[in-house]
């Protein structure tokens, strides 16, 4: 039994259609991350599932519950989901302890065991003691922390994030990623983690659900998602790299195609039942080495970027100027802008057609 | 801003809430329009056009007009700046500053205007010893409209100071602490971050103040009529004491155009707070304090003299007024007396009654207003903003309306049994509450919308998320968080209830008289040291209610009441 | 046996009188409706109730556009509650009557009342006689023995008097003083040239005169009779052409639910006792049998300037207009 279902989900602002027609099933336990850029409806998509906004069209089902649909809608305090709001949304009036305790006494537990299960939660998260202090008073990634012993406490089996590391310092964002895991194993929820951070999506998440424009692009594994984008835009969005327009001459049985790019022949993974014909090749930085004149194909380094052990060099190829490869080479071996270089495709990914 | 779709229980509250609106707002102005329109149940748009079409109307809605606006203008201007002084600055003492800027709603207005008309008279010992007293006969310098916007502004400057006061609590002060980083100067930084800001507080308390100068009678009653200057208050007491068939009707139909012109404020208002639109996450609840260094003495001293000037003076004359055996005989060492105090303590019956049923009244009628604006206003913030605006404007008009016509619309409207009940509400102390709850609405309700409208959703989202329904989330996290504003709110209700005239003289029955009752019989009786009396007694009861609320509140909640920091 | 019948009849004769004050009491409600100062009002009410303490009196006090304001909604509402009125002047109580709100009482004992007290189809009744008059404050330059010393140089800008346009008692004034010959119909204007002031009413006369803004006013003698008892810096002056007055009137309404109360009502406050009561609360009585209060001149003495109180209620709007345009408002 799926832990969150959307079938044919659709809500408009207006004109605009903030998401369109989603389908999508997170299984109990699963970390699902959305990732997107701003303004492609994912934050959206978590309020339709937190019951904050109506679905225009399809139904959306919490386990075997349908919480929202035509004929049926549960208001959010009946959902039992947990929320980590960008803004963590700690109220200032109460203290940390009262924060992570609101939940507990809406559901009438008092006394004692309501303080046992606070501390507990505190303890969690590694803020035993800090209970009697004011939202006010934290850190950010205290208040994050806060936020997640709330869900904790809760014991909600689905919990929903909301860019939550977008307000902390990118320092801590590691950090508090790891947190976020560690609280995953912890409390064996479900987790919808919605970030514009393809570096986070990645890290953590079991699979991901890529959305642009109000659509779901691609759900898969990270690794998936790299190495086999199902469109341009999934490609771009997801890692590095380069987006090249190519020609499949042939197709093979063992998953390969040969390609024409750049002025060559190319064999590079494809999908079953590719076609021939124009379309675009999807090429990460790994898929790209130096060779010496004549092995491969010329191009012209544009920018150089240095990142420590290794640096980004962004050569634009002689056959097509307008495309940008980015690869990477260690800083040892440094490159000029302006040198032509001569690079080998080893490997990339023909984006099936549509 | 959209919130989230409501459930059966808050939209049976919200359906209740809204009910209550009408009945409280609606039904009397209605009744009040049907007058207007159909004098003795027929159709008739007669004395409509007959008003509409008399020069001396429009000559008084233009006299009100200006010395509303103006009377606003400098309500704003010394209510915003010192509520700037005070949230801003370091100055010192600033709770009894504050204790002592809200002095003014606690004297009605007309006795505001005598104490005024006593000190800056040839009489007045203050100027005589000075020797700067105008010669006996000169005309009155506060005669005209000048004389009514300064004591419109004065009066009113407290109600928008306590708005724009909530507004700023609620700044974030990393918007300051940018622009002092850009190189501000602390000046630029009010004009062109803070003021900006404020300007939906700003509006909101201009609006009250603009809206409660168009309804006043004591000030233009004194200050109006020996100059000749007539606003529409003061012409529809014409009309009233002119009794004549078609008064009432008149009456209605110029209260109606008064309530025409109270929704020009309200345009205006909406006009100014579209402006900007602060979200808080309320962190930031400390506002930023600039220190004065070397000016601060000065402001102070400016401070305290403005406040001696403009309320310690007049309150002295009160009191001198009250310590005279006679109207007119000078206060010496040797004549003063106790006599008028002890008339109206001990001898007077009606006295104690009064205060123990002004205090009362208004004391419940604050908390009920309070409790119903918070829910409501909760409500309307999850609702289409033109259903907000519609109630904004209807609880604007009893109070807009002059006290004596809101009066005569609860006279219209509960002289028979109620429907359903059976009972009638007339002659008994319950109409005198019922028409403060219809009156003071808006002060209550606007405070607290305001406060909503700054408030972060996700606050109230992640309390639904923990499963906190309707009644717990507005007990638990917004009531709270509402609370500074909601009871400024209350605080203001209560202040003005108790010291509340018009209205209550003609509601009042056997043994429910008020204190501004009793202060109207005794000033018509020519008893004008009695009726000082009792205007020094309730300004001292009221400001020992104050200090109460004051110990009681350090208690319960911080920065709840106005004047705490 | 005689004796024994004559005892029998004595002492049917004594049980009978001494039931007959049982029979002659009024009770149930009454609903009083006044503008009197409070203080008054209380005092009328407890020596009506002492002659008939079976009658429970409710009072509604406030100032006399107030109780109209009020009586008026309550007819508009069609409900009104009031049994008797006891209001400032005649002239409030002739567009009651207008309006046909006012129940006659022809059986009301007018035989001390001079004609001009009370109205001719008794339906209200003078109870007592406020006469307009000219207060001075001791430190006035000009003691005025006329109303047209008020117009004077040396009262110029220095005059304060009640307007019209909110006091009927002022209006009643007004056209007394214009309807005489002697002071003549252009007094209003020449006062208004002379840059007197028109202020709400009596109180605010007073106000003004014994807190020296104005050293002269127009006003009802008793609240500035009272006003120099307590010590007020001020003294009164009949004029010489002579005073206006108002009756403070009393009235039935035509819904009353008690009228045998509301006839008692009347009946006590045109009695000796009744006229008695208001001379010790410094009024002159309207009843010629009665004495003024101590230090009050004799009622004869006082010159009474007549107005048509009916002709006055026809005129109104054109009066009002008229000082409207003088004094402005």
């Amino acid at each position: 039994m799926a832990a969150v279902t959307l079938e044919h989900v659709g809500k408009r602002f207006g004109a605009l259609a903030a998401v369109d027609d989603v389908s999508l099933r997170v299984e109990a336990g699963e970390f699902l991350a959305v990732l997107g850029p701003s303004g492609c409806g994912k934050s959206t998509l978590l309020r339709l599932i937190a019951g904050f906004e109506r679905p225009d069209a399809g139904t959306i089902s919490l386990g075997e519950q349908g919480v929202s649909g035509p004929d049926a809608f549960v208001a959010p305090e009946d959902r039992h989901v947990g929320m980590v709001f960008q803004s963590y949304a700690l109220w200032p009036h109460m203290s940390v302890a009262g924060n992570i305790g609101y939940p507990l006494r809406v559901q009438k537990l008092a006394g004692r065991e309501l303080a046992r299960q606070v501390d507990a939660a505190l303890d969690a998260v590694g803020l035993t003691g800090l209970g009697d202090r004011r939202p006010a008073e934290l850190s950010g990634g205290q208040r994050q922390r806060v936020a997640l012993a709330r869900c904790l406490a809760m014991k909600a089996r689905i919990v929903l994030l909301d860019e939550p590391l977008a307000n902390l310092d990118v320092h801590l964002r590691a950090r508090m990623l790891a947190e976020i895991a560690a609280f995953r194993t912890l409390s064996k929820a479900t987790l919808v983690y919605v970030t514009h951070d393809q570096a986070e999506a990645l890290g953590v998440a079991d699979r991901v659900a890529v959305m642009a424009g109000g659509r779901v692009r691609q759900v898969a594994a990270p690794a998936a998602l790299y190495r086999t984008p199902q469109d341009g835009v999934v490609s771009r969005f997801v890692g590095p790299g380069t987006v090249a327009r190519g020609e499949v001459t042939q197709t093979y049985a063992n998953g390969h195609a040969a390609v024409a790019l750049f002025g060559r022949e190319w064999q590079i993974r494809s999908a079953p039942g590719q076609g021939a014909g124009p379309v675009e090749v999807c090429i990460r930085p790994e898929d790209l080495a130096i060779v010496s004149p004549g092995n491969g194909f010329a191009a012209s380094v544009a920018r150089v970027l240095y990142q420590g052990g290794r640096t980004v060099v962004e050569a634009a190829p002689a056959s097509d100027p307008g495309t940008t490869l980015s690869l990477s080479v260690r800083s040892s071996e440094p490159v000029a802008p302006g040198a032509t270089l001569h690079l080998s495709l080893v490997d990339g990914w023909v984006i099936p057609g549509r | 801003m959209p919130w989230m779709p409501a459930r059966r229980g808050e939209r049976l509250t919200f359906a209740t809430l809204l009910g209550l609106v009408v009945l409280l707002a609606v039904v009397p102005i209605a009744r009040l329009a049907q007058e207007a329109l159909a004098p003795h149940g027929k159709l008739d748009v007669g004395v409509l056009d007959d008003v509409v079409h008399s020069p001396a109307v429009w000559h008084a809605a233009g006299n009100t007009l200006t010395v509303s606006l103006g009377g606003a203008a400098l309500a704003i201007l010394l209510g915003a700046a010192f509520a700037l002084l005070v949230s801003l600055t370091d100055i010192r003492a600033k709770k009894p500053l504050v204790f002592c800027f809200m002095m003014p709603l606690l004297i009605a207005p007309q006795v505001t205007a005598l104490a005024w008309i006593n000190l800056l008279g040839p009489n007045s010992t203050l100027l005589r010893a000075l020797g700067i007293a105008p010669a006996p006969g000169s005309a009155h310098p506060l005669y005209g409209p000048g004389g009514i916007v300064l004591l419109l502004g004065l009066e009113q400057a407290p109600v928008v100071f306590l708005a724009v006061r909530a507004g700023l609590r609620a700044l974030p002060r990393d918007l300051v602490e940018a622009a002092q980083a850009a190189g501000a100067r602390p000046w630029r930084i009010v004009r062109t971050i803070v003021l900006p800001l404020m300007m939906p507080s700003v509006a909101a308390g201009g609006m009250l103040a603009f809206v409660g100068s168009i309804g006043n009678f004591g000030i233009p009653a004194f200050l109006g009529i020996p100059a000749g200057f007539t606003v529409l208050v003061t012409l529809i007491y014409q009309r009233l004491a002119g009794f004549g068939t078609s008064a009432l009707s008149e009456v209605a139909a110029l209260s109606l155009l008064l309530a025409l012109i109270a929704l020009c404020g309200l345009a205006l208002n909406g006009w100014l707070a579209r402006r900007r639109d602060v979200r808080v996450t309320a962190w930031t609840t400390a506002t930023p304090e600039w220190t004065l260094g070397r000016l601060r003495g000065a402001v102070e001293g400016a401070c305290w003299s403005g406040l001696f000037l403009v309320l310690a003076l007049p309150f002295a004359a009160l009191v001198a007024t009250a310590l005279v055996p006679a109207i007119g005989v000078s206060l010496t060492p040797r004549n003063f007396t106790l006599a008028n105090f002890h008339f109206v303590l001990f001898d007077y019956a009606a006295t104690r009654r009064a205060f123990l049923n002004s205090a009362s009244l208004a004391a419940t009628a604050a908390v009920m207003l309070v409790v119903m604006a918070v829910p409501l206003g909760y409500s309307l913030a999850g609702r289409r903003s033109s259903l907000r605006q519609a109630v904004g404007f209807v609880a604007e008009l009893p109070y807009a309306v002059p006290g004596v016509v809101l009066a005569i619309a609860m006279i219209l409207c509960l002289l028979r049994p109620l429907p359903l009940l059976g009972l009638s509400l007339y002659s008994t102390i319950w109409i005198i509450l019922v028409a403060y709850l219809s009156r003071f609405m808006l002060l209550a309700l606007r405070p607290v919308t305001n406060a909503l409208r700054q408030i972060d959703p996700s606050l109230d989202e992640a309390a639904r998320m923990s499963g906190a329904r309707y009644a717990r989330r507005v007990m638990t996290v917004i009531m709270p968080m509402v609370a500074p504003s909601a009871v400024a709110g209350g605080m203001l209700v209560f202040l003005m209830a108790f010291n509340e005239l018009t209205v209550s003289a003609l509601l009042w029955s056997s043994g429910s008289e008020t204190v501004g009752v009793v202060l109207f019989s005794l000033e018509q009786a020519g008893d004008a040291v009695s009726a000082a009396a009792v205007a020094v007694i309730a300004v001292v009861v009221t400001l020992g209610m104050m200090l109460l609320s004051n110990g009681l509140a350090s208690r319960v909640a911080r920065g709840v009441l106005p004047w705490q920091p | 046996m005689k004796r024994a019948i004559r005892t029998f009849l004595i002492s049917m004769l004594a049980a009978v009188l001494g039931a007959a004050p049982a029979i002659a009491q009024t009770g149930g409600k009454l609903v009083l409706y006044t503008s009197q100062p409070d203080r008054d009002a209380q005092r009328t009410v407890e020596g009506f109730r002492k002659k008939h303490p079976g009658v429970d009196v409710e009072i509604f006090r406030s100032g006399t556009t107030e109780v109209m304001s009020k009586l008026m909604a309550e007819v508009a509402a069609g409900a009104p509650r009031a049994d008797v009125l006891l209001i400032a002047d005649a002239l409030s109580m002739e567009r009651l009557k207008a309006a046909d709100q006012l129940l006659a009482y022809p059986q009301a004992d007018v035989r001390e009342f001079p004609p001009d007290a009370y109205d001719k189809d008794k339906t209200y009744f003078g109870t007592k006689l406020i006469t307009t008059g000219i207060i001075v404050n001791t430190q006035a330059p000009m003691r005025p023995k006329s109303w047209t010393d008020l117009l004077k140089a040396e009262a110029r800008g220095q005059v304060a008097l009640p307007s019209p346009l909110y006091s009927g008692a002022a209006a009643i004034h007004m056209a007394a003083l214009t309807q005489n010959r002697a002071i003549g119909g252009g007094y209003y204007e020449k006062l208004a040239q002379n840059g007197a002031v028109a202020l709400r009413g009596n109180g605010a006369v007073l106000n003004a005169v014994a807190g020296g803004q104005k050293m002269y006013g127009i006003i009802v003698e008793f609240m500035a009779l009272n006003a120099k008892a307590k010590g007020s810096p001020v003294d009164f002056v009949f004029p010489a052409e002579g005073v206006s007055i108002v009756t403070e009137p009393t009235a039935i309404l035509r819904g009353t639910k008690n009228p045998e109360a509301a006839h008692a009502f009347v009946d006590f406050l045109l009695s000796k006792e009744g006229q008695e009561l208001a001379v010790s609360q410094g009024y002159f009585p309207a009843r010629r049998d009665v004495k003024p209060p101590p230090g009050f001149p004799d009622v004869a003495t006082l010159r009474i300037l007549p107005v048509d109180i009916s002709e006055l209620e026809k005129r109104d709007e054109l009066n009002k207009k008229r000082f409207a345009e003088l004094f402005g408002g």
